[in-house]
């Protein structure tokens, strides 16, 4: 019995030392860590409007972040998006809800500052703040709009999609026509050397400039990647160039309208990614016209 | 196993040729077939192992006599846990590019078998400058093993060697599936063993 004691004690109170630690480093270090993703995140996304360390972002350049929740009363489905809107001299932001079918439902002030609204749980209070109790919501995707002076410039969308092992985590900007402007992968688990490619400039590249109408029935060739095509993918813009000025634009415009060649060994990822792709822009294109008209016709004064 | 007679050097040695993790004591086999399908990643797993191994050696030898040897097997994998999870915090708060790249090798190691079986070999016996060093050993052995097969497996499955273009084209797409890592592996084993065969020959005649 004693023996038993003696281990129960030891066992938990080693526990506990660990537990102590680990939470303390984490509380420690938690801010700094967060602070890091959020710089990734921003510098991807500023990597794919083509801005740069050297080229950096001009100072009227605004990023506005949307939320889309799905809220359930009952057996009724609505979809609330909460917006950033101009309101006085401090933003604000405000939850539309809208029914399945586009219709305008309702519109709430939301009592949120905008350095609190990257936090979920801040986020999810404000709103339930609103709704009335039998109505539950959960958070669906959000979408950064980048604003450049008067006018959008762009759509930046995170999307996850499965891969061939594991989720592909992934960073969409595409222009107000739907057009590709760059793909960047944040996160993937595929094989290394063949899954793992879709990583490299050659694969991801295929993806940019491709319009709406292309992208909406996009697929996979297996035929092998042209040469020219690479060197042309592989080409950084303001780094020494491999390709005459005048055959980059030939090459563009020969294949702007191809499929995306799958790389080799790995055509479930290509497929997995071109798919995803596809999928997320379609998605998002029916959604946000959907949304614009109920700002116009109600004259939501939103932000972007 | 009484408290070790060897020196540091004779220490750091034996993990790296005497008692090499992968080629000698056949631990933590899932990691070297699955990651070690290049240099950078040997490399980078190496150095994850082996600050892990010597800080939870040096634990371990610090807190021996406290630990009730019923639960002995726990506390070696709590030290552990809490290691990688201090290590993954710290880096990826205050070493964001080292994280980058090393983060998804930093969570792997809880469940390395390599680790467990020197605190209980080892460091659980022995002072803690001793321990110290084994775990530098048993580290650089690690990696070393893992650079031997990612060496070969990133030559022959992908035609490149840290990422540079050396043959220019893909000899034996086949060496980079999880699969050829057994390959490479056990003809490794075998080529060790071999060597240290014809040199204790040699040291006979």
């Amino acid at each position: 019995m004693k023996e038993i004691i003696r281990i129960t004690v030891g066992l938990t109170v080693s526990c506990l030392i660990a537990a102590l630690l680990m939470g303390s480093v984490f509380i420690v270090t938690d801010k700094a860590k967060k602070h890091n993703e959020h710089v990734n995140i921003q510098r991807a996304m500023l990597g794919l409007l083509g801005y740069t360390r050297g080229h950096p972002a001009p100072p009227d350049l605004r990023l506005y972040t949307m939320y889309r929740y799905i809220i359930e009363d009952g057996a009724i489905r609505t979809l609330g998006y909460m917006l950033p809107v101009v309101k006085g001299e401090h933003g604000g932001y405000q939850l539309v809800v809208i029914d399945l079918d586009g219709q305008f439902v309702n519109r709430f002030k939301l009592n949120i500052t905008p350095e609190k609204v990257s936090e979920a749980s801040e986020r999810a209070s404000a709103i339930k703040a609103v709704l009335k109790p039998p109505k539950t919501f959960v958070y669906s995707d959000s979408t950064i709009v980048a604003k450049l002076g008067q006018k959008r410039l762009a759509y930046l969308l995170p999307g996850k999609f499965p891969g061939f092992k594991t989720f592909i985590d992934v960073m969409l900007a595409i222009d107000p026509s739907f057009k590709i402007i760059g793909l960047e992968i944040m996160e993937q688990e595929e094989d290394p050397g063949l899954g793992a490619e879709i990583n490299q400039d050659y694969f991801k590249n295929q993806f940019k400039e491709k319009s709406f109408e292309k992208i909406k029935k996009i697929n996979v060739t297996k035929e092998p990647l042209p040469e020219e095509y690479k060197k042309y993918l592989e080409t950084k813009k303001g780094r020494d160039f491999p390709l005459p000025k005048g055959v980059v634009d030939t090459i563009r415009s020969k294949y702007q309208d191809k499929d995306i060649y799958a790389l080799t060994g790995a055509t479930i990822s290509s497929q997995a990614v071109t798919n995803g792709v596809k999928n997320m822009i379609r998605k998002f294109a029916y959604r946000i016209n959907r949304l614009d008209s109920v700002i116009s016709r109600q004259h939501i004064p939103v932000a972007f | 196993m009484p408290a070790t007679t060897k020196t540091n050097f004779q220490l750091v040695s034996n993990g790296i040729l005497n008692d090499n993790p992968i080629f000698r004591l056949a631990l933590s086999m899932c990691p070297a077939v699955g990651i070690s399908t290049t240099v950078m990643n040997g490399i980078m797993l190496g150095i994850a192992v082996l600050f892990v191994q010597v800080f939870s050696s040096c634990t371990i030898a610090l807190i021996k006599d406290h630990i009730h040897p019923r639960i002995r097997i726990p506390t070696y994998t709590l030290t552990i846990a809490t290691w990688v999870t201090v290590i993954d915090l710290v880096l990826a708060a205050y070493m964001p590019a080292a994280y980058k790249e090393m983060g998804i090798f930093v969570k792997l190691i809880v469940a390395f078998a390599i680790i467990t079986m020197r605190l209980e070999v080892f460091a659980c016996k022995n002072s803690v400058p001793a321990s110290f060093w084994d775990g530098i050993g048993m580290g650089l052995g690690f990696m070393a093993g893992m650079v031997a097969i990612g060496f070969v497996r990133e030559l022959l499955g992908m035609g490149t060697i840290l990422g540079y273009d050396v043959l220019g084209f893909r000899p034996l797409l086949f060496f980079v599936l999880p699969a050829a890592g057994f390959f490479c592996v056990g003809i490794m084993m075998a080529m060790f063993n071999y060597m240290e065969l014809v040199y204790n020959r040699k040291k006979k005649g």
